[in-house]
């Protein structure tokens, strides 16, 4: 009786029964990757804006406070867009005729808001609030990243649900002094994690319900 | 007539025409399509041009205004968010509110983003402008100038706006000649009547019944539906509390052709023919002489009579008598005089609404119709041809006249048949002013610049005078110039700010009534037919409003349309059962109806409803229910002696929550009534132990500061829906429709529970919303952890977990969970297929959810959030009183709390030591967190045994 199969097919069939076990993790681990990759997550993926605003510019340079255009910040869940007129204090003396700014000179006149491209971006059922973390001491740029070196503003974090847990199970890694919420060059002491346990204790939060699912979503 | 544009050939895509090729080419596009499509959409963010000053995106802004019912005027606090108006609360400084709502206050929000509402003028040759209407107008007042306004007829509703009232003087004034006819669709010609009979003149009377001892209606349904509901319901309790002692708790005897919410409510109810009300009253009065009068009435009834008269007796000066609406003037004038006897604690104001008998309106406006009278006929925020009388004759008439012009928010059955029809603003997008059912004027401002191309009443009435561009803000502040004194701006700060123009009640008036001499009359045996409002849409107006459709009628629990109730005996009689369809007649008008058996109904007496039946009400409201308006003639009252039943051989579905969510369990167990008596004497045995059951599994024991807990009282429910339809406009509830209903699918997350006993007599109300059981039975069968515990003691749902298994619907013993069957919220048929201006009314700080999802009550998690955030920002905790769920802030008599366990102070802790404190299946052992106090009645005890 001849042969059914050429001697090769006993690779094919190792290589077949090694695959069906290792196959289902590698299957997994692409999908986990995907849902954690840029693509998914938007991170560090740079929008085209009506107006190529520079934070590097104004943050960096120019060092002008963060809560100077997001006004909200402090007080609202939202931190607050400037409005046109917030531009205009500046640019109605400032390069009043640069190309650049003409969508701004544009909408004052014509009374259109900008449409701005949102970079940061939560689901819908995820209910975050601006104000409760400057208050407790979280900095603009332990989530948003060194928006001062940024020409055009991207998503610095992955903004993921396990990225915020890591956190909210444990903030005294990222707690700040209140004096240095809006310092945009605050780098984490040595001794951070000693200081971030005082600090949950100056803030008063109660690390226990920041894990709770109704914390974010309702 | 041929298609405008011919149909192309489609080019074929299969067979011939396609090789391999291209079917290869087409697949790969279309999974690059299908790729590309799983990314998100851009979002943008719009920042203002010039933000507007206090207003910071992210945090919402409350504003005081007015909103009328029937005309009158109740005090409300708007909510908005990034200028958009999302929830109505009541306004605490309001009399006609005190800081609650009701129904219609709660769903006017949903009136404003009503995809239906009329966008544009319409004129005799389709849609038209301001401008066209403005030439059109002027050309037919310079004709009405001419003849002193002769063929000038204005046609109103209620109006006690003093600014539309000052207008209408002047422009009655400019042309004497013109008639103005004021009618409201459910009229209160008999109360007015009945103090001109007794006093001589109109006036208003306005029983203070927080301050009385003993209350008889007389088929008068005071804590039903209407623009006093709030103001009585608040009233009714506070003189109902247990902890006062027995003396001062009032006892309310109804007596009422068919159950009302009243008769729900009261300590003896008797079920009686309207005709007969008056010979009760003959006999009360003749009880309270001292004289004798027997033979007047059935031996049930005149025991009832006796008894409650020799209450009244017992509290002279804090008894109280009323009539209804549908009783003639004689009863009322009579009930001024028994009330004169008793020195009872009622005052008697002028009449807010100056305008005499709205029935005499109607005539007056039909005579002149069929004399041809009229040239230039107004419409104001009424319609006519859908709830006056039939033989108004409307039909006809109207477009035979030389112009006619409708002004309303919907293109309605009069719009249809007037020459032009103009869009008027919503109550949210207007200035205006009206007066409550007190006299308390408040200011009515605008939430939201007008979203359509619409006007206000006063711009209209402006427009006829000649005024080119009014402004309405200018006509409400030019009314009250005088009145503001000389720093005008402060005062109307101020009154903007507070809701309310201080002082500006009427005065009470003292009035002695003339004795009148009324006959008895002799029992009928005619069938009586008696017209009521509608507990959900009251008189039509507001019937494309899907929130107040879907809301289940406090004690037949029917929704999406009317039903004609008859009573078991009748039934029998008739050979009618539930859902029967019958063809109702009263003269030569007939009316197909659908039949509901009622326990709680006088034999010889059926019942119906009005506002259903509309033609074109908008998408959501035409042809729900049957409409009864045609039943009536001029000068008929609303009841219609002779009326006639014959079944039409036909069944009808009648869609009702009514035993979708059935308790397993007996109902003295769930709603339990004590007499106050008994109460006196402890409570003992089930449901009131004290002592949580043993349990197995780990009791929660955590050192977080919160611990979330709601009582319920049950005595002060009088079920009147307001939690339900504030928790739908907080939380973004969905909508289902009447054939969803039917398949029991209701979207409510609190419904309000009706308890009838055996004979179908009613026990009581009980609002259900989550229990946020501390052992929860939804929690451990959910495969994917989408129903877990916080820490808080909040059973939360997470809808982003959730995969809709429905394990927790179908173990939780309370039923209080809901699926999402389809996109209720996005684009079913009641959803309004998801047109844009609907999304505008959601709350942006609750999910809206989607196909598939479970839901259920949060105890407003996102007010708990807010609080709790507001708090920690000031190192604080959270103060007992800043966390007021929606059903709590809606409730008319206090009866929700809610509060904090862990705070020793909080009123749930006071009221969970109350002796009447129970918890709903607490044998189960779920140990809820929604808790209750039972139901308490008070009935004489002359009586013998207790009301059944």
């Amino acid at each position: 009786m001849p042969q059914i199969f050429r001697p090769s097919a006993d690779s094919v069939a190792r290589i077949l029964l090694v695959s069906i076990v290792v196959g289902p993790f590698v299957a997994i681990g692409i999908g986990y990757a995907v849902t954690q990759s840029p693509y998914i997550t938007g991170q560090n993926v740079t929008m085209k804006q009506p107006v190529p605003f520079s934070h590097a510019h104004h943050a960096g340079d120019l060092a002008i406070d963060c809560r100077y255009c997001h006004a909200g910040v402090e007080k609202s869940a939202f931190a607050g867009m400037p409005p046109t007129t917030t531009c205009m204090t500046c640019h109605s003396q400032l390069y009043t005729n640069a190309p650049m700014l003409a969508p701004v000179r544009l909408s004052l006149a014509e009374r259109k808001p900008i449409h701005w491209q949102r970079v940061h971006r939560l689901p819908d059922y995820v209910y975050f609030d601006h104000s409760i973390h400057i208050a407790k001491g979280i900095g603009c740029t332990t989530c948003h990243g060194p928006v001062q070196t940024m020409p055009l503003m991207r998503q610095h974090e992955s903004l993921t649900m396990g990225w915020c847990l890591s956190c909210h199970r444990d903030p005294t890694l990222y707690l700040r002094p209140e004096n240095q919420v809006f310092n945009s060059d605050w780098k984490p002491p040595a001794d951070q994690r000693e200081r971030g346990k005082e600090l949950l204790a100056h803030y008063l939060i109660d690390t226990k319900h920041l894990t709770d699912c109704s914390t974010c979503h309702r | 007539m041929p298609p405008v544009m011919p149909k192309q050939k489609a080019a074929p895509l299969n067979g011939a025409g396609l090789d391999r090729r291209a079917a290869l080419k087409l697949l790969a596009s279309g999974m690059a399509m299908s790729l590309a499509s799983c990314g998100k959409p851009p979002e943008e963010i719009v920042p203002y041009v010039d933000q507007p000053e206090r207003l910071v995106p992210g945090i919402p802004l409350k504003f005081a205004t007015a909103l009328d019912m029937a005309g009158y005027g109740r005090g409300v606090i708007v909510t908005s968010v990034e200028g958009r108006p999302i929830k109505v609360e009541g306004n605490p400084r309001h009399p006609a509110s005190l800081g609650a709502t009701d129904v219609f206050a709660e769903a006017s929000v949903l009136s404003l983003y009503d995809p239906d509402r009329s966008k544009a003028p319409r004129g005799p040759k389709g849609i038209a402008s301001w401008d066209a209407f403005g030439d059109a107008l002027r050309t037919q007042m310079e004709k009405e100038t001419k003849r002193q306004g002769a063929g000038l007829r204005l046609v109103s509703g209620r109006l006690t706006s003093p600014t539309l009232l000052r207008q209408i003087d002047e422009l009655l004034k400019a042309f004497p000649l013109a008639r103005w006819y004021r009618y409201e669709p459910v009229p209160d010609d008999n109360e007015r009547d009945g103090t001109v009979r007794a006093f001589g003149r109109p006036l208003t009377p306005l029983p203070r019944i927080d301050g009385a001892g003993v209350v008889v209606s007389l088929d008068h349904d005071f804590l039903g539906a209407g623009p006093q509901q709030i103001a009585n319901g608040r009233a009714f309790i506070s003189a109902r509390n247990a902890n006062a002692g027995a003396d001062k708790f009032l006892r309310l005897y109804v007596a009422e052709p068919v159950m009302s919410l009243t008769g729900a409510n009261a300590d003896h109810w008797l079920a009686i023919r309207p005709e007969l009300v008056r010979n009760l009253a003959i006999a009360v009065a003749a009880s309270l002489r001292g004289e004798q009068q027997q033979g007047l009435l059935p031996p049930g009834a005149e025991r009832f009579a006796a008894l409650a008269a020799a209450d009244l007796k017992s509290k002279t000066g804090k008894a109280i008598v009323m009539a209804g609406r549908t009783q003639p003037a004689e009863v009322h004038a009579l009930c001024h005089v028994i009330n004169d006897i008793l020195h009872a604690p009622v005052d008697y104001i002028e009449p807010v609404d100056p305008a005499g008998g709205h029935s005499e309106a109607l005539k007056a406006f039909a005579d002149d119709l069929s004399g041809n009278r009229i040239e230039t006929l107004l419409v104001l925020n009424a319609n006519p041809a859908y709830d006056a009388p039939r033989d108004l004759g409307f039909k006809g008439d109207f477009p035979k006249l030389p112009f006619s012009a409708h002004f309303g928010l919907y293109e309605n059955e009069t719009a249809e048949i007037c020459h032009w029809h103009l869009p008027l603003s919503h109550p949210l997008e207007s200035w205006s002013d009206l007066r409550a059912f007190d006299g308390t004027a408040s200011i009515v401002q605008p939430l939201i610049r007008p979203l359509y191309d619409t006007r206000t009443t006063h711009q209209v009435i402006a427009l006829l005078s000649g005024a080119l561009s009014p402004s309405s803000y200018d006509l409400v502040r030019e009314t009250w110039q005088t009145h503001g004194g000389d720093d005008f701006d402060s005062w109307w700060r101020q009154v903007l700010h507070d809701g309310v123009v201080a002082d500006t009640r009427h005065a009470a008036v003292s009035s002695k009534p003339k004795t009148t001499d009324v006959k008895p009359t002799s029992v009928p045996t005619d069938a009586v037919l008696t017209l009521a409002p509608d507990p959900s849409i009251w008189d039509g107006h507001q019937a494309n409003n899907a929130w107040l459709q879907e809301c289940p009628k406090p004690l037949s629990k029917e929704t999406w349309g009317n039903t004609l109730s008859i009573s078991s005996h009748d039934a029998q009689q008739l050979h009618c059962e539930a859902g029967d369809v019958v063809m109702l007649k009263y003269k030569e008008a007939s009316v197909e109806a659908i039949v509901r058996v009622n326990a709680n109904q006088a034999d010889g007496v059926y019942a119906t409803t009005l506002g259903y039946g509309r033609r074109r009400a908008g998408a959501i409201g035409n042809g729900i229910g049957f409409d009864v308006y045609p039943l009536r003639t001029i000068g008929d009252s609303f009841l219609l002696s002779g009326a006639t039943i014959a079944k039409a051989g036909r069944t009808r579905d009648i869609p009702t929550t009514q035993g979708q969510f059935r308790l397993e369990g007996e109902t003295a167990q769930f709603l339990p009534r004590i007499s106050l008596a008994s109460l006196a004497g402890g409570l003992k045995g089930p449901p009131f132990e004290k002592e949580p059951k043993p349990t197995l599994y780990p009791v929660t024991q955590n050192d977080d500061p919160y611990a979330w807990a709601m009582v319920i009282d049950t005595a002060a429910c009088i079920g009147c829906n307001a939690c339900l339809i504030a928790c739908q406009a907080e939380n973004n509830v969905p909508v289902v429709g009447p054939d969803q209903i039917l398949r029991s699918r209701v979207m409510h997350w609190l419904r309000v529970d009706t308890y009838s006993d055996a004979n179908g007599g009613i026990q009581g109300f009980q609002p259900v919303p989550c229990m946020h059981c501390e052992h929860a039975p939804c929690e451990p069968v959910c495969p994917v952890a989408a129903s877990v515990h916080d820490r808080e003691g909040l059973n939360v749902q997470v809808y982003n977990r959730c995969i809709g298994t429905r394990f927790c619907q179908s173990n939780c013993p309370y039923k209080v969970r809901r699926f999402n069957w389809f996109g209720y919220a996005d684009d079913e048929e009641y959803a309004n297929l998801g047109e844009p201006p609907i999304e505008a009314q959601h709350n942006p700080d609750v999910t809206v959810r989607a196909r598939g999802v479970m839901e259920k009550c949060t105890y407003c998690v996102q007010r708990i959030s807010r609080a709790r955030r507001e708090a920690e920002k000031e190192d604080r905790t959270i103060k007992e009183g800043e966390v007021v769920t929606a059903c709590q802030a809606a409730c008319p008599t206090r009866a929700i709390n809610f509060g904090n366990l862990k705070d020793a102070g909080a009123q749930v802790n006071t009221l969970r030591k109350e002796m009447r404190h129970y918890e709903l299946l607490g044998h189960l052992g779920t140990r809820p967190r929604t808790t209750y106090l039972a139901r308490l009645t008070n009935p004489n005890p002359d009586f013998g045994e207790p009301k059944s």
